[in-house]
């Protein structure tokens, strides 16, 4: 069957459409600064797009929920036996993509005759200095890094809009609460982009808060904790809530 | 560590992941080692906790000591295992502190994978089991460890003590335990404080704690070489943390100067 390579470049384009066509409808994640770190935020009717991955690394992720697990264990794996066998200060997200993730994910391409992985990230890792650093991983295996934020969403017209604006607003001067509130209405003013009725989004953005999952990973540098990876609090969400009642 | 083929017979299991990329105990190795001269090895210490009116006191001498030689002055006896937990060590450094190490990425691993922390059972038990896997190296008298572990049970709302021997059999303590080279020094002193003191030591506030801990610490550093005093010139001073709802936290090094100072005059308080 692939013995041409008409037949082998086809293949994988076949597969690049299937991969971007099952991503389509993924809810966007966004990672974004703030004056003492970075953070990462989703919402969606579901939860399973945030997760803690080590003391100063969070990701985000969109996709199948099988393939997101996936990618989380291997990440979780890889950075606990490096922070253990070696230090903490060893567990760095690009060591972390280019050697480990980053080849797993190309199979998606190599073994075609394998189902590919669905899923596409957004990490974020915050050094001791309080530097935030961002990186977004394609399907393919592909990642790039950004220092003013970044997200990923299955349709275009969001992520272009949103990275539009990471790259006007200073976002990395705000305090996490007005950097959340910013965020919250660079989200629904993406999802707005592409809104359509089989969309299904409450029309404000506190009703979204109320009847969505929220989901987050804050990370500090100032926290006095050896993990700076944390949620929002109750408090925070009621306060965020209030904040958005106008968006 | 083959990439995204990570299934593992108990999920959330660090230390079966550890043994699944080669690593293995010191007691696994038993049969390759020589016996070792046991005055060659660091030891020595004085460690205690006790309940207070806000939660659990854990501290410990800095004092790391090789036979009758005193190899280090800065060593730091509580060790935080997670935002929970602390465990303070008493016996080899070398292996304490490995088990330490091998706790934290144990909880914070199952806490990431299984997304909910470990039960405070599963912690205690967790100790239980490192202690046990080092009874050979224990046995032959260079590797035994005899810690304190300290935690907020965030299920039950409440701190807890446990007392570990070198087998790994777990007692948990409901007011107040030392251990180490310095610690029959001051256990009775312990003791009577909580019978017979102006306050039993569970209604204590947090400074009066500290000021008791500063000096039992002091009074072992006394009697035992093994356990180091105070010494404000060099800025060096006993260990002390906390566990609360709030988790663990330790006292900063300003805080304890004057805890210190306070500590030594010679007054009636409480």
């Amino acid at each position: 069957m692939f013995d041409e390579p008409y037949r082998w470049t086809e293949a994988v384009s076949a597969r690049h459409s299937y991969v971007q066509e099952k991503l389509k409808k993924a809810y966007p994640v966004l990672a974004i600064p703030f004056n003492e770190g970075a953070f990462l935020m989703a919402i969606g009717p579901q939860s399973g797009k945030i997760y803690e991955i080590y003391d100063r690394i969070a990701m985000g992720a969109m996709g199948h929920p099988a393939d997101i697990e996936k990618m989380r264990m291997t990440l979780l794996d890889m950075s606990h036996l490096e922070g253990f066998n070696r230090s903490v200060q060893d567990v760095v997200l690009g060591r972390l993509l280019q050697f480990g993730l980053a080849p797993a994910l190309k199979q998606n391409f190599e073994e075609v005759m394998r189902g590919p992985y669905l899923v596409q990230m957004a990490l974020v890792e915050v050094d001791g200095k309080g530097k935030a650093k961002f990186f977004r991983v394609n399907y393919d295996g592909h990642w790039e890094t950004f220092t003013r934020g970044t997200v990923i969403g299955g349709d275009s017209k969001l992520t272009s809009f949103v990275e539009k604006q990471l790259s006007e607003v200073e976002f990395s001067n705000l305090p996490l609460e007005e950097a959340l509130v910013e965020a919250c209405k660079l989200w629904k003013e993406g999802m707005d982009k592409i809104e359509s009725e089989e969309n299904g989004i409450p029309e404000t953005m506190k009703k979204i808060l109320d009847d969505w999952v929220l989901e987050t990973a804050v990370l500090n540098y100032k926290t006095a904790r050896k993990s700076i990876v944390r949620t929002l609090t109750d408090a925070e969400v009621d306060r965020l809530k209030a904040s958005c009642e106008k968006i | 560590m083959k990439i995204l083929e990570n299934q593992l017979s108990t999920p959330g299991d660090f230390l079966e992941l550890l043994q699944k990329s080669g690593y293995s105990l010191p007691s696994n190795n038993l049969g390759q080692t020589n016996k070792l001269d046991s005055s060659e090895l660091i030891h020595g210490t004085t460690i205690l906790a006790f309940h207070f009116a806000d939660g659990v006191i854990v501290a410990g001498d800095r004092r790391a000591t090789a036979g009758n030689s005193i190899m280090y002055e800065h060593c730091d006896k509580v060790i935080p295992i997670d935002d929970y937990s602390v465990m303070a060590i008493a016996g080899a450094p070398a292996t304490a502190f490995e088990m330490a190490r091998v706790l934290s990425h144990n909880f914070e691993y199952y806490r990431r994978s299984q997304l909910q922390p470990l039960s405070s059972e599963g912690k205690i038990r967790a100790l239980s089991r490192l202690l046990k896997e080092n009874v050979g190296m224990a046995m032959q008298g260079v590797g035994a460890v005899s810690p304190i572990f300290a935690l907020y049970d965030q299920e039950k709302g409440k701190p807890s003590i446990h007392f570990y021997d070198l087998l790994g059999a777990e007692f948990q303590i409901t007011t107040h335990t030392v251990t180490g080279s310095g610690s029959p020094m001051v256990k009775g002193v312990l003791e009577y404080e909580d019978m017979w003191g102006a306050k039993r030591l569970s209604e204590r506030n947090r400074e009066e704690a500290a000021e008791l801990a500063m000096r039992l610490l002091h009074t072992a550093a006394h009697f035992d070489t093994a356990t180091g005093k105070a010494r404000p010139e060099d800025n060096i001073y006993p260990i002390i943390s906390f566990i609360s709802p709030e988790g663990y936290q330790f006292m900063d090094e300003k805080e304890i100067a004057v805890i210190f100072e306070k500590s030594m005059k010679r007054h009636i308080n409480v």
